[in-house]
C-alpha cells in the first residue's frame, strides 16, 4: 500500500514496522512502516491531520502522555524494540531528542535551558564541564553569538526565532543520536528559517534528523529522504529528488503541485 | 445613478460606523467609571475600618501608671543571685518579699490610700525587671507601676466616686500618669486591664500559625500533585475531589469538634496547646489549599511538561523542577487566603480549650497558649472600659500580623513570578 522508489540499503537507526496509532477508536496511522538512518534528513509531509506529528511522536513514546492513545507495531531504535515493557523512557528520549513546532524553552535563564538536560541526565561532573557542554550546544544551535553575554536572561525573553534555536540547543546538549523536529520553522520569519535550515545541514551526518514540514521548499531544501502521508497512511517515500521530481502515485503529485486542498 | 446611490449607501455606512463607536467609547468610559466606584467603594470600607481602629485602639497602647520610688539597696530584699537565674525565680522573689517592699515604697510616696491602688500584680513586673538586670537591687529607682483598674477608671473621670480626689491629687503631683505601654507587647494574659499584655497571645497565633503552615501546605501540595499528576481519572478520583471542595465549605467550628475528639482524644494532655490549635485549623486550611494548587497546577501549559519530557526528565523531575515553580504565585495566593483565614479564626480554637486563662506566654508548641482572636473574644466579654481599649489594641496587632504574613506571602510570590 505504500510505493517505495528504489533506494541504496543503509543502515537504520530507527526502523517502523506496521506502526498504527489510535485515539481512543479512531485510528490515526495506518500500518507505517520506515526506516530512518543517520546519513541524511528526512522530511515528513502531507496534509494537516495525517498523521506527522502522531508518527514522530511514536518515536519518543511521546504518545505515552497522551492519555487514550495506543500505539501498535513494532519501532526499534537500533534494533532495539522501543515499546518493550523494561525499556526506560527516560533513558530513550534522552537518545531521542525533539523539537516543537512552538518554541517551547523553559521559562529559565537561557543557560538553565541547556544546561538542564545535561545535569538531570548526569553528563558532566563539575561546572566547567557544563560550561562546556552549554557553549558547545549555543554554537551548535548558531545562537552563542547572540547570547552569551546575556546567558542569565529568561529564555522566554529571546524572539521567535532565537527561542527555537535554544530548543535546539537545548535538544543536542545531552548529545542525542536522533533529533525529530516538528515543523520547526512554522512559527519563525523567513530568516529565522533559513538559519534553522542551515542549521540542520549543519547538524546532517552528526545525528539522524526526521523533520516536519508543510513547506514544499523547506523539504526540497533540506532533506534526502521524503515521505508523503495522507489519512492516516504513508503514501509514498523515497529520495527527496525523485518524490519531488517524479513522484508515482497521483495524490503525491496532487498534493506537491499544490492542487491538493 | 449607482455611482450615487452607493455614495450614499457610503455615507450613511460611515454615520452608522461612528455613531456605533461613540456607543462603544460610551460603554467603555461606564464601565471604567463602574470600576473605579467598586475600588472607591472597598477602599472606603477599609478606610473606615482602619479609622476607627486606630482612633478607638491607640488609647489602648497607654496604661495608666504609678511612679513610685524605691531604694532596693535600703530596703534589703536578700535573694541568691544563682535564684534569679533559676526557673522558680519570680516564687523566689515573691517569698523574699518584694510585694511587701513596693507596698511599703508606694506608702510612703503615694500615702496609704494610693498604694492600696497598686495592681496587685504590679509585683511580677518588677519582678521580671530584677530578673533580667539583677543589678537593680543595688540601685535607687523610680519605677511606673499598674495603676489599678478602679483607679485607671477614676482618673479617666469614671468610675467610683470616693477614689477620684485621691486621683486628682495624684496626678497633680505628676505621680499618677497615663505613659506608652511598650509592656503590653511583652506580657501575657492578666485579670487587671492596667497589666495585661498580648506576647502570650502573640506568640500563641506564632506558634499555631507555624504548626497550620507546615502541616497544611506540603500535605495541600502534596495532595493536589497526586490528584493533577498521578492519580488516575475515576470515579474514585471524582469522590475525593467532591469530597475536598465539601471540606473547604465546612462551618469551622465543625472542625473544632473533630479537634476535639480527634487531638485532644489522643493527646488529652496538649489540650490548649498551640500544636493541638494548628493541627486542627491544617485541617480546615488543607482543602482551600488543595483546590488552589490544583487549578494552578492544571494551568501550567502542557507544552512545559513535553519539553520536560521529551528531553528525558522522569515525571517527579518534571513536577519539581517545571511544574510547581510554575504553579507556585497560584498555589501561594490560595495559601494566603486559607492562612489569612486560620489566623483569624476563633470558634474551632474555643472547641479544643484555647480559651483558658494564660498568664505566662506559651514555652513551646505544647504548652498551654491562647492566640489573638481568642484573645479578642475573651477581652471583649470583660465589663471593665480598660479592657475594650485593650481590645482594640489587639485588634491592631492582629491586623498588622495579617499584614506582615500577607505581604511576606506577597513577596515571596512576586520573588517567584520574577524568575519565571
Ligand atoms: N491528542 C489527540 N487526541 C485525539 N486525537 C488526536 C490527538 N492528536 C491528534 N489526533 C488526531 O490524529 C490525527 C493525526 O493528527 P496529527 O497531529 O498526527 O496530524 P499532523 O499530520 O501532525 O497534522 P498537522 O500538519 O496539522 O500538524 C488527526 O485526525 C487528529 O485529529
Ligand atoms: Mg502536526
Amino acid at each position: 500500500m505504500t510505493t517505495y522508489h528504489e533506494l541504496d540499503p543503509v543502515e537504520a537507526k530507527i526502523a517502523a514496522r506496521d506502526v498504527s496509532v489510535f485515539y481512543g477508536d479512531q485510528q490515526a496511522l495506518d500500518r507505517v512502516s520506515i526506516d530512518i538512518g543517520t546519513e541524511y534528513v528526512t522530511a515528513f509531509i502531507g496534509p494537516s491531520g495525517c498523521g506527522k506529528s502522531t508518527l514522530l511522536r511514536t518515536f519518543n513514546r511521546m504518545n505515552d502522555t497522551i492519555a487514550n492513545a495506543r500505539v501498535e507495531g513494532e519501532v526499534r531504535l537500533d534494533g532495539v524494540d522501543i515499546y518493550r515493557s523494561d525499556l526506560d523512557v527516560v533513558q530513550l528520549r534522552a537518545r531521542v531528542g525533539m523539537v516543537f513546532q512552538k518554541p517551547n524553552p523553559f521559562p529559565k535563564s537561557i543557560y538553565e535551558n541547556v544546561a538542564y538536560g545535561p545535569r538531570i541526565h548526569g553528563l558532566a561532573v563539575n561546572r566547567t564541564e557544563l560550561d562546556a557542554i552549554v557553549e558547545r550546544s549555543l554554537r551548535r544551535a548558531g545562537l552563542w553569538d547572540e547570547v552569551k553575554d546575556r546567558l542569565s536572561d529568561s529564555g522566554t525573553a529571546l524572539s521567535g526565532g532565537q527561542q527555537q534555536r535554544l530548543c535546539i540547543a537545548r535538544a543536542i546538549a545531552v548529545d542525542p543520536e536522533v533529533i525529530l523536529m516538528d515543523e520547526p520553522c512554522s512559527a519563525l520569519d523567513p530568516i529565522a528559517t533559513a538559519r534553522i535550515e542551515e542549521l540542520i545541514g549543519e547538524l546532517k551526518g552528526r545525528y539522524a534528523i526526521v523533520i516536519v514540514t508543510h513547506s514544499m521548499q523547506q523539504a526540497a531544501r533540506v532533506s534526502q529522504r521524503t515521505a508523503f502521508f495522507h489519512l492516516g497512511r504513508m503514501v509514498e517515500y523515497g529520495k527527496t529528488s525523485d518524490i519531488f521530481t517524479n513522484p508515482r502515485e497521483e495524490r503525491t503529485k496532487d498534493y506537491i503541485t499544490g492542487r491538493y486542498g | 445613478m449607482t455611482e450615487r446611490a452607493s455614495t450614499d449607501a457610503g455615507a450613511a455606512d460611515g454615520d452608522r460606523a461612528a455613531r456605533r463607536l461613540k456607543a462603544r467609547y460610551a460603554a467603555e468610559r461606564r464601565f471604567r467609571a463602574l470600576g473605579l466606584a467598586a475600588i472607591a467603594c472597598s477602599v472606603a470600607a477599609l478606610l473606615f475600618l482602619l479609622v476607627t481602629m486606630i482612633g478607638n485602639g491607640m488609647s489602648g497602647f497607654r496604661r495608666t501608671e504609678l511612679r513610685v520610688p524605691v531604694d532596693f539597696a535600703r530596703a534589703g530584699l536578700r535573694v541568691e543571685p544563682a535564684r534569679l537565674g533559676a526557673i522558680d525565680a519570680l516564687p523566689a522573689l515573691r517569698q523574699a518579699g518584694l510585694s511587701q517592699v513596693l507596698g511599703q515604697a508606694a506608702a510612703a510616696s503615694l500615702g496609704p490610700d494610693g498604694a492600696a491602688e497598686l495592681d496587685p500584680d504590679a509585683w511580677r513586673e518588677v519582678a521580671r525587671a530584677i530578673i533580667a538586670d539583677p543589678g537593680l537591687l543595688q540601685r535607687r529607682v523610680v519605677l511606673s507601676l499598674p495603676a489599678s483598674d478602679n483607679l485607671a477608671a477614676a482618673q479617666r473621670g469614671d468610675g467610683q466616686r470616693r477614689l477620684r480626689p485621691l486621683a486628682t491629687r495624684l496626678a497633680a503631683q505628676g505621680k499618677l500618669v497615663r505613659a506608652w505601654d511598650p509592656g503590653f507587647l511583652t506580657r501575657a494574659d492578666s485579670t487587671h486591664a492596667q497589666s495585661v499584655g498580648i506576647w502570650g497571645a502573640l506568640k500563641g497565633s506564632l506558634l499555631t500559625m507555624a504548626v497550620t503552615m507546615a502541616l497544611a501546605f506540603p500535605i495541600g501540595v502534596l495532595a493536589a500533585v497526586y490528584l493533577e499528576e498521578y492519580a488516575p481519572r475515576n470515579r474514585w478520583t471524582d469522590l475525593i475531589e467532591v469530597s475536598i471542595s465539601n471540606l473547604a465549605a465546612v462551618p469551622s467550628i465543625i472542625f473544632g469538634l473533630l479537634g476535639l475528639a480527634l487531638f485532644v482524644g489522643l493527646f488529652p494532655s496538649w489540650r490548649s496547646a498551640p500544636l493541638i490549635g494548628g493541627m486542627t485549623l491544617a485541617l480546615m486550611t488543607m482543602p482551600v489549599i488543595v483546590i488552589s494548587a490544583r487549578a494552578a497546577i492544571g494551568a501550567v501549559p502542557p507544552s512545559a511538561r513535553d519539553a520536560a519530557l521529551a528531553i528525558g526528565a522522569s515525571r517527579i523531575q518534571v513536577v519539581f523542577h517545571h511544574v510547581l515553580p510554575l504553579a507556585m504565585p497560584g498555589i501561594m495566593t490560595g495559601t494566603i487566603i486559607g492562612m489569612a483565614r486560620a489566623l483569624g479564626e476563633t470558634a474551632p480554637l474555643l472547641m479544643i480549650g484555647m480559651r483558658a486563662f494564660v498568664a505566662t506566654p506559651p514555652a513551646g508548641l505544647t504548652a498551654p497558649a491562647s492566640v489573638l482572636p481568642v484573645q479578642i473574644f475573651l477581652w471583649s466579654d470583660e465589663i471593665d472600659r480598660g479592657f475594650v481599649e485593650r481590645t482594640s489594641a489587639t485588634i491592631i496587632v492582629l491586623l498588622l500580623f495579617l499584614l506582615a504574613m500577607n505581604g511576606l506571602a506577597i513577596h515571596l510570590r512576586n520573588r517567584f513570578e520574577k524568575r519565571l
